[in-house]
């Protein structure tokens, strides 16, 4: 079976909506879910089962999968797996069990999103709209946005960052937690090494991308994550410069 | 040989394993007393020793035979020395030692012939106190001459006398012992396995020792085994009732985005989809929070704490963090940094602030948490770590949760060995401790 390459929208505009696959077995809330990416303009195609899901992708031009992985066994996991496997299309994954073995579990499979049910509009689209960002250049004419899938590990200084898990570790091995904004701040600058960047292009950057945005101001962020990654009494990677902004000044290895 | 003996002793119930060993017991002592019936039956005394006694009853003899009856004790007495002693007693029955000296006596009469006559008997004195050879005579009379002597080499018997009374006792103890002991390790496993019940998957205790504890343990390991079961089945009840309404809740939520619905509908609606939620959370974590499956794994236990007060700041709550800003500890992350979250949002919803520490105390972590609202009452702390109890039923019931919070926080703090310890603080307000151990690598 052959699936159509993953659609990349070189030049896309808001008058060409991206057209979304729904894989959903229940009935009621694959109706109301469609409508609800429909009020958001999007373009959506529904399947009820994995293999009507196969046949959509064969016919039709896909940007991005909203998977529910359905129930907490292996069905949903393996159709994801084989979907991963046979097309880098992006793909949300919605599951009903919340717990965060499962978030873990899909992005470590590859997924580029988790969605917990119950979800509303609002948090839906909003979803769908920054992997569509992420995975089809947010302005092509800029430069690429470094965060990559096939860059999933990133070294600096011996530190570790795993961008699926959305994990921080030491160069002990320890976790290091971080804020949702704190992770999304170290991403950006991990995309810009040895670059400085201004307050408001940083605070640009660092928003566009998922997790929860905080409305702490960017010095605030920037001082928190210097101190973490100070914790071995080396050197801070992140400098500051005088009336600009801060520069990420470690080497930065992806792997 | 040995091996099918062993075979078949394992294979005997305890009351034939005693009867077994009894009889092991009768038998040794059975062998022991007839080898040392034939040792003292022809035992030998050295000439010089055997002389004396027949010089010394000869003269005995002699002299009270012609004595009158009333000067023989007497006589007795003066013919007495420290090494032979002499008793007289007037004619009756006379008691003959159980283990008599026939070669002795034989040796004796041959040295005097004249004994004979005097109906000599000897035998080996069962205590060796007066002296370890007894024996009497009889006079004309019929009257009687006990004595008791010294023989140099008599020692001998004695000793094996003495060892034919205890071996056979010392015998018994150790088989007892070795008895007990191989019939008491199964059960000391079982013990074991006991405590273990419950607790993670069936580790079945092998069937080892007698019948009756061979039936026991596995009338045990088929009660793991079902408990186990009724463990798996529980939570995958709960966590299906949970996943299966997440689909209806998912359906409301979106049916309350349609432009027709009043928004102050709406907002309360989203309201209680929101709590039914976190209800269904709740029950998810408690029913996840075992956690063994995963692994644990080096966190900084400092930062977790210091990221958890600073996502709660940043959503304007009155949180704050002192300590040590980086400690690395082995635990499973996801369920402690569930705890440590529950224990911070329990603060802030009860008391309206929270501080959190986090220090090193010699080989554990101690993380407090506290806050400056009402407590718990002293008499309610034990109930608050029940699950499903909330402690503010009278209360305004705009809690969040089932009473699930504390009991998700002891589970995981558990599952690494540590403990939580909850206590009014003098000044009020609560004050949530959770120590954890280093965690060896």
């Amino acid at each position: 079976m052959t699936v159509a390459p993953r659609y990349r929208h070189p030049h896309e505009t808001m008058t060409t909506p991206s057209t979304i696959l729904l894989v959903e077995d229940d009935g009621a809330l694959r109706t109301l879910t469609a409508r609800a990416l429909r009020q958001s303009g999007f373009n959506v195609l529904t399947a009820a089962t994995g293999a009507e899901m196969w046949v959509t992708l064969r016919e039709a031009t896909v940007s991005l999968v909203v998977l529910d992985i359905m129930l907490p066994g292996t069905s949903g996991f393996d159709l994801f797996r084989r979907l991963r496997r046979e097309s880098d299309v992006p793909i949300i994954f919605v599951s009903a069990r919340g717990s965060e073995e499962d978030r873990v579990l899909g992005l470590e499979l590859g997924a580029d999103d988790y969605l917990a049910k119950p979800f509303s509009t609002r948090e839906l689209a909003a979803r769908v709209s920054a992997v569509l960002r992420r995975g089809g250049g947010l302005d092509s004419t800029s430069e690429p946005v470094p965060e990559m899938r096939s860059a999933d590990a990133i070294r600096f200084d011996g530190w570790e960052v795993s961008m699926a898990r959305r994990e921080l570790r030491s160069p002990s091995g320890a976790i290091v937690d971080l804020t949702g904004a704190e992770f999304d701040l170290l991403s950006t600058f991990l995309g810009y090494p040895q670059r400085v960047l201004g307050r408001e292009r940083l605070m640009e950057l660092s928003r566009s991308r998922i997790g929860d945005s905080s409305d702490r101001s960017i010095d605030v962020l920037v001082s928190r994550l210097r101190r973490k990654l100070q914790a071995e009494g080396s050197e801070s990677p992140i400098v500051t410069v005088r009336g600009v902004g801060y520069m990420f000044k470690a080497e930065v290895i992806r792997t | 040989m040995a091996g099918r003996f062993v075979a078949l002793f394992r294979r005997m119930g305890l009351p034939e394993r005693l009867l077994a060993v009894l009889l092991v017991v009768v038998i040794i002592d059975f062998v022991a007393n007839s080898f040392l019936f034939e040792r003292v039956d022809s035992f030998m005394l050295r000439r010089d020793d055997a002389e004396r006694i027949a010089e010394n009853l000869v003269l005995a003899r002699r002299t009270m035979e012609h004595a009158e009856a009333g000067e023989r004790d007497q006589i007795a007495h003066v013919l007495s020395t420290d090494r032979f002693q002499l008793h007289w007693f007037a004619p009756g029955t006379r008691r003959r030692g159980s283990l008599g000296l026939t070669n002795l006596r034989a040796q004796v009469v041959a040295l005097q012939p004249e004994l004979a006559m005097a109906d000599l008997e000897l035998h080996l004195e069962e205590l060796p106190g007066k002296g370890n050879i007894g024996g009497s005579i009889r006079l004309s009379d019929n009257s009687l001459v006990k004595f008791h002597t010294h023989a140099k080499s008599a020692w001998k018997l004695t000793l094996g006398r003495i060892a034919g009374l205890v071996l056979p006792t010392l015998l018994l103890f150790a088989l007892a012992w070795v008895l007990v002991r191989t019939t008491l390790k199964p059960l000391r496993t079982l013990i074991g396995a006991t405590r273990h019940l419950g607790s993670g998957p069936p580790r079945p205790v092998p069937e080892r020792g007698p019948d009756e504890l061979r039936e026991l343990i596995r009338a045990l390991n088929e009660m793991q085994e079902r408990i186990h079961q009724s463990l798996v089945d529980r939570t995958q009840t709960m966590l299906a009732i949970g996943h299966d309404l997440k689909t209806p809740l998912a359906r409301m939520r979106l049916r309350l985005d349609d432009e027709s619905v009043d928004p102050e509908v709406r907002d309360g609606l989203n309201h209680d989809i929101d709590e039914m939620r976190m209800l269904l959370d709740s029950i998810q974590a408690y029913v996840d929070s075992d956690g063994r499956s995963i692994p644990a794994e080096r966190i900084d236990i400092a930062v977790m704490a210091e990221t958890l007060v600073d996502t709660a700041a940043d959503h304007g709550a009155d949180a704050t963090y002192s300590g040590v800003s980086s400690l690395e500890v082995k635990v499973r992350p996801v369920p402690i940094r569930r705890a440590l979250s529950n224990l911070i949002e329990n603060a802030l919803h009860y008391g309206g602030n929270v501080r959190v520490s986090v220090r090193r105390d010699g080989g554990a972590v101690e993380i407090t948490v506290d806050d400056d609202g009402p407590g718990i009452p002293d008499d309610r702390i034990t109930d608050a770590l029940q699950p499903f109890v909330r402690l503010d039923t009278a209360r305004a019931r705009d809690t969040a949760g089932m009473g699930l919070g504390l009991p998700i926080v002891r589970k995981a703090v558990r599952t690494e060995n540590g403990t939580l310890d909850l206590r009014n603080r003098p000044e009020g307000g609560l004050r949530a401790t959770i120590r954890l151990p280093m965690g060896a690598d």
